[in-house]
């Protein structure tokens, strides 16, 4: 894909005057990011794409609202996905468990294809008690990992502090050594 | 419950730490979904802006050149009358 350069606080200013033109811009930079947190998310492509498609409507829509107050654009962006993810789950009436063969797998970037194509089993165990974690977890491990993102990027994202991010972090993965205590995923002779 | 203690040793930290960087990893959204999500959205194409942008830096130049040509016509006009003209 074409990798245009550009002046993100140019292109936000024309944006929230109604330039599309613009704001395609910004969704062509952010689009691979804010699929990837959604499709983590719901572990399920069909509604990926369609809470992809809702948080970039909604942002189009409340661009103008959007002021840089120290928090990038980037972050605004995850918090409207997370509060759209969030009302996703609150919909369903009974947490989602989607099996996990069903999950589809989707290329990594960087790796070969025909890696993709099986996901390991290990793997597929990690990511069910992955989304058996409280959603902020979730939201917590998806940014670090998928998004490589800092504590401090999360903090912002999540309304947190940088030390109150890093406490998170390490109870989630508490939880989750707990969690995986009696399954094949040996963490003792790595 | 097998294990309740509340620290992490630096092993587990790892493992924990490299089998999520394998599972959590980047994933490419199908170039279907993306082109899906941009007509719903009814975004222009990375390239279409680009062509678009190109085509108005065209119009400039046009513009311009039409612009210097009357310039040059009229400049020409203007001193044959004064040349010739007069007589």
């Amino acid at each position: 894909m074409p990798d245009i350069e550009f002046n993100e606080e140019d292109v936000l200013t024309r944006a929230s005057q109604g330039d599309r033109d613009a704001f395609g811009l910004l969704y062509e930079r952010y689009i691979d990011r804010i699929f990837n947190y959604v499709y983590y998310r719901t572990g399920n492509l069909h509604d990926a794409e369609d809470l992809t498609a809702r948080v970039f409507q909604r942002a189009m829509n409340h661009i103008q609202n959007y002021t840089d107050r120290g928090v990038p654009f980037s972050a605004w962006l995850y918090r409207i996905a997370h509060n759209l993810v969030a009302n996703w789950h609150r919909d369903r009436s009974r947490r989602q468990e989607i099996p996990i063969n069903d999950v589809p797998v989707l290329p990594s970037k960087g790796d070969h294809p025909e890696k993709n194509l099986v996901r390991s089993q290990e793997q597929d165990v990690l990511l069910k008690f992955i989304r058996r974690l409280p959603g902020e977890r979730q939201n917590l491990l998806i940014l670090k990992f998928v998004e490589n993102m800092s504590n401090a990027e999360i903090g912002a994202i999540m309304g947190r502090s940088e030390g109150a991010v890093k406490s998170l972090y390490h109870r989630t993965l508490l939880a989750l050594r707990d969690q995986l205590g009696d399954q094949s995923i040996n963490l003792d002779n790595e | 419950m097998t294990r309740t203690k509340t620290k992490l040793s630096d092993d587990q930290l790892n493992a924990l730490e490299a089998h999520l960087a394998g599972t959590l990893k980047p994933v490419t959204p199908p170039v279907d979904v993306v082109q899906r999500l941009r007509d719903r959205i009814r975004f222009p194409q990375t390239v279409e802006i680009a062509s678009r942008l190109r085509d108005w830096e065209r119009m400039f130049f046009v513009f311009g050149g039409v612009m210097s040509g009357m310039l040059v016509i009229i400049t020409v006009a203007r001193a044959l009358y004064y040349l010739v003209g007069r007589k």
